[in-house]
């Protein structure tokens, strides 16, 4: 009997050709923003991968120069995109793409694509992930809300429950009905999405992507599921079709619109982000107590001088082994770049805070949480973010380190003008980023995971639990 | 008219009763509230860290005359000291934050060269761009609509479905008298309630009341006029109520969300923008060289564009900091083509936004609203132009140290010049959008208009 309720609303649905026409619609957005999607990120990915390209070649093949000059010409790392990102842009709009990496210095991700587009770019992109959050659910609720209010208007719903079947099993009938429905919409797309993925290939192993890819549907499945019960427990406490219809819209206008920027906004209110002005001049403060690598006269680099001479057991500069102008570069070094990690992790923090409240939001709706877990697979969320600056931030400390430290051994004390030959460049290895794994993405996202999980459980549990006790008169 | 008031009066009986749609209005109500909060505050918040942009300047010259005390070689200056380039809100921001959150309000600057510094970025959250600014505008282009269309897409049809149509017809009430007495009723609460907001914004705010007012109001008033039209529309049709609520839904997620999003792709696949980290590279590549080319002959590329400090005594010391700036000012040199190029294209773009944006009233409005706030692309891009002129505003100062070997003195800090720039807001996009949305409203009632008549007449 659930069988057949099942298979009668998914036939009734194919019928219907006002939904015919939605789906249909649907779907071609869905393939538009798959296309259009894959054409955008190869395009960013050749623009970052030959520029990452020109700069490695360029630090290879410089001049003959003096390993401190090195250290300033510096590189830079440019952010390569996660191979499933074309299904969701995410952050990755909103993110620089380009750190210049030198010494003493940390600086800025520049040139995102929002920057470099009018304000058009805030009413949203069209991508797959955009489809399936907002979209989809529009599309479920025109499909289930008169799931039950249709039959109690007609007076079926009577008539079917004398056939012996419950409550319970009609809402389970319908819900598996209106599933087959809604994969069969989607299946396409993401079929099409994954066969281009791995077509493509991306600079990732395959077997991140695919666990990626795998995870990413099955999160969106989950969501779909959570909506199709949703709407078909809002039909059931309905009498009429109308109202159920519009509070189901209500329910999505909330979910979609409404609480994801509220979320956010009130996030960046309750915790406030210093700016980088201030934070530069903080850690300028905090820098300058401790030792300064260009300064000779500084008591800190004197203490460091008198250690060495212990160390080594000589009397001046000139008998020590090692050159005392690399060491106290790589002290000063040290000391800079670990005052900015310090603050650059508490401003990470500050942000985190202030994501944690849609974060959290997730709980009660579950747009916010598929929103966090498709972006963490898609490898454009915050953390994939985080990940790529604390990467570039760790070459080039390595860099300027390595650098120094040809000064301190290869170079004699005192020497500003010898010019190393261009060789020794060829030493350091390229920038290479490569996207975490699916793991560590996947623990970025506990609440999110826990949040889809409980919306799964309520409705199942609780939403079914409402259904028996409705009223059918 | 008589009746037409008797009309009004029992549509706000019913709205009196009606629990639902009060509390949707009251819900609008405190959206718009904690819009105009957040857009002022916002706003607030970039004002108060630009005012605290001069301490840090202040902070930075007390630092150099610690640094260097008497006489001081302006190339050292020129290297550790730094100002700031600053965009200050337009009184209006609040309003429509545009895209104030996204491109940085202040630049830090020294004497280096520009164009490694001119991009460098703010402490932004990207989650929380991403999800975009919850202000007053934002209220009056998502969530209006959608308060509209709440409260009418079933003018018509509720009267079918609860069988009082008939019943009202009986009476000596023509159909488009009671739709249209229906609507106005709506209209009144509505545009009171926007218009309310608005005006409670600009006191908020505390605007400046120039001819931005009228406009502003006007775009208000031309924009639910269009919603209204829309629903009026889809009444026309008579429809059940369902399919009412589903095309109008329909329509202001094509109109909101799905065409401004093709728009954004199409513009940026049409408009490319590649010279970003070009500039970049090349710029770095320029400078560096600079170290490794003869001094002499940086000096003479630097001389034809400064010809007043031209000088012929070769330089034999290893570094002098004339010739390291010398180099620096090549390296902007070298990209200037490339900088221009990408800002033309960016503007290009913002143009192109433009002229598409009669196919989505939403984001002609929102642009409107955006040209009134000065919160565009384009007041950035001003803002930037602005930036690059004070930066050869602040070459020129430090040049004469440098080239006529003039020492600087602690008195010297005192003139240096300083940046301010607020972007002016753009009358043009404004009119023309206006003028855009006039036309879009006048086409939804004609429309509307005809689509009742050809159905009453079957």
């Amino acid at each position: 009997m659930v069988k057949s309720i099942a298979k009668k609303e998914f036939i009734s649905t194919l019928r219907d050709s006002r939904f015919m026409v939605l789906s249909a619609a649907v779907l071609l957005l869905l393939l538009a923003a798959t296309i259009v999607g894959l054409h955008s990120y190869k395009q960013q990915q050749a623009e970052r991968e030959l520029a990452q390209t020109t700069v490695n070649e360029q630090f290879a093949n410089a001049a003959d120069r003096h390993p401190h000059r090195m250290a300033h010409f510096g590189s830079f790392a440019f952010r390569p995109k996660s191979s499933i990102s074309f299904l969701d842009f995410g952050l990755d709009s909103f993110t620089g793409a380009s750190v210049f990496l030198e010494a003493h210095r940390q600086n800025s991700a520049n040139f995102s694509q929002a920057q470099q587009s009018a304000s058009l770019i805030r009413f949203g992109e069209m991508t797959v992930a955009f489809v399936l959050q907002m979209l989809l659910p529009l599309l479920i609720i025109f499909l289930c809300f008169g799931a039950f209010t249709q039959e109690k208007e007609t007076g079926t719903l009577k008539l079917l429950l004398s056939q012996g079947v419950s409550l319970r099993q009609a809402a389970w009938a319908k819900v598996l009905g209106y599933s087959q429905v809604v994969a069969l919409v989607v299946a396409p797309s993401l079929v099409l999405a994954s066969i281009l993925l791995f077509s493509a290939g991306g600079f990732e192993p395959a077997s991140n992507a695919l666990l990626r890819m795998l995870l990413f549907v099955v999160f969106y499945l989950a969501y779909f599921f959570i909506f199709i019960v949703l709407s078909v427990v809002v039909s059931a406490l309905h009498q009429r079709s109308s109202t159920a219809l519009v509070t189901l819209l209500a329910i999505w206008i909330s979910c979609c619109i409404f609480v994801p920027k509220a979320t956010a906004n009130l996030g960046a209110t309750l915790y406030t982000t210093p700016t980088k002005a201030q934070m530069d001049a903080d850690v300028h403060e905090e820098v300058a107590k401790g030792i300064d690598g260009h300064n000779e006269q500084d008591e800190r680099a004197e203490a460091l001088k008198q250690e060495l001479f212990k160390k080594y057991g000589v009397n001046s500069l000139e008998e020590l082994p090692v050159n005392f102008d690399g060491i106290r570069m790589a002290a000063g070094e040290e000391h800079s770049s670990h005052v900015y990690q310090e603050h650059f992790d508490e401003l990470t923090e500050v942000f985190e805070k202030q994501n944690s409240i849609s974060v959290y939001a997730g709980l009660l709706n579950p747009y916010l949480a598929v929103r966090h877990l498709s972006m963490g697979m898609a490898g454009s969320d915050f953390e994939h973010y985080i990940h790529f600056q604390n990467k570039a931030e760790t070459y080039r400390y390595n860099l300027a380190q390595g650098l120094n430290n040809i000064q301190a051994t290869r170079l004699q004390y005192g020497d500003k003008t010898t010019r190393l030959s261009n060789s020794t460049w060829k030493e350091f290895e390229p920038f290479r980023y490569e996207v975490p794994g699916t793991g560590w993405a996947l623990c970025n996202h506990v609440v999110s995971v826990v949040a889809l999980l409980f919306w799964l459980l309520l409705v199942c549990v609780g939403g079914f639990k409402l259904i028996e006790n409705i009223n059918v008169v | 008219m008589r009746i037409f008031r008797i009309l009004l009066t029992y549509e706000w009986l019913n709205f009196r009763k009606d629990r639902g749609l009060q509390l949707l209005t009251v819900l609008t109500l405190v959206a718009g509230l904690y819009g105009i909060y957040y857009g002022t505050t916002e706003v607030e918040r970039q004002r108060n860290n630009i005012e605290a942009l001069d301490l840090l300047t202040e902070q930075n010259v007390e630092e150099m005359k610690e640094k260097f005390p008497g006489e001081a070689d302006a190339g050292d200056i020129g290297y550790y000291h730094s100002t700031f380039a600053v965009h200050h809100p337009d009184s209006w921001a609040g309003l429509s934050l545009g895209q104030r959150d996204v491109n940085p309000f202040y630049i830090k600057l020294r004497l280096l060269n520009l164009q490694s510094q001119l991009y460098d970025t703010e402490n932004v959250n990207p989650l929380k761009v991403l999800a975009g600014n919850f202000d007053l505008a934002f209220v009056l282009v998502y969530l209006f609509p959608l308060l509209i269309i709440a409260l009418s897409f079933n003018i018509l049809s509720v009267e079918k479905e609860q069988g009082t149509l008939p019943l009202l017809l009986s009476q000596p009430v023509s159909l488009p008298l009671m739709v249209g007495a229906k609507l106005s009723f709506r209209l009144l609460l509505v545009l009171g309630l926007a218009l309310l907001l608005s005006v409670v914004a600009m006191v908020w705010a505390r605007v400046s009341p120039d001819a931005r007012v009228t406009l502003w109001l006007a775009v208000v008033v031309l924009y639910c006029l269009f919603w209204f039209g829309v629903a009026f529309l889809v009444a026309a049709l008579q429809k059940n109520s369902a399919f009412n609520a589903i095309s109008l839904l329909g329509i202001w997620l094509l109109l909101a969300i799905v065409i401004p999003a093709l728009l954004n792709v199409y513009v940026s696949v049409k408009q490319p923008v590649p010279q970003a980290l070009a500039l970049t590279i090349k710029q770095r590549e320029v400078v560096h060289g600079g170290w490794d080319k003869p001094k002499q002959e940086t000096l003479q590329q630097f001389f034809a564009r400064y010809p007043q400090y031209t000088d012929t005594t070769e330089i034999k010391e290893r570094f002098v900091w004339r010739w390291y700036y010398a180099f620096h000012q090549l390296g902007d040199m070298a990209v200037e083509d490339l900088a221009s190029d990408y800002l033309h294209s960016l503007q290009a773009r913002y143009d192109m936004v433009q002229q598409l944006n009669v196919l989505s009233v939403p984001v002609n409005v929102q642009g409107i609203f955006n040209a009134v706030a000065a919160s565009d692309l384009p007041a950035h891009l001003g803002f930037l132009q602005s930036a690059t002129d004070y930066h050869t505003s602040l070459r020129e100062f430090y040049y004469p140290f440098l080239f006529n070997q003039v020492p600087f003195t602690h008195a010297d800090f005192a003139v240096e010049p300083r940046h301010s720039f607020t972007a002016s807001p753009d009358y043009g996009v404004g009119l023309n959008g206006i003028f855009k949305l006039g036309i879009s409203v006048l086409l939804v009632y004609v429309v509307g208009l005809l689509l009742f008549r050809a159905r009453s007449a079957t």
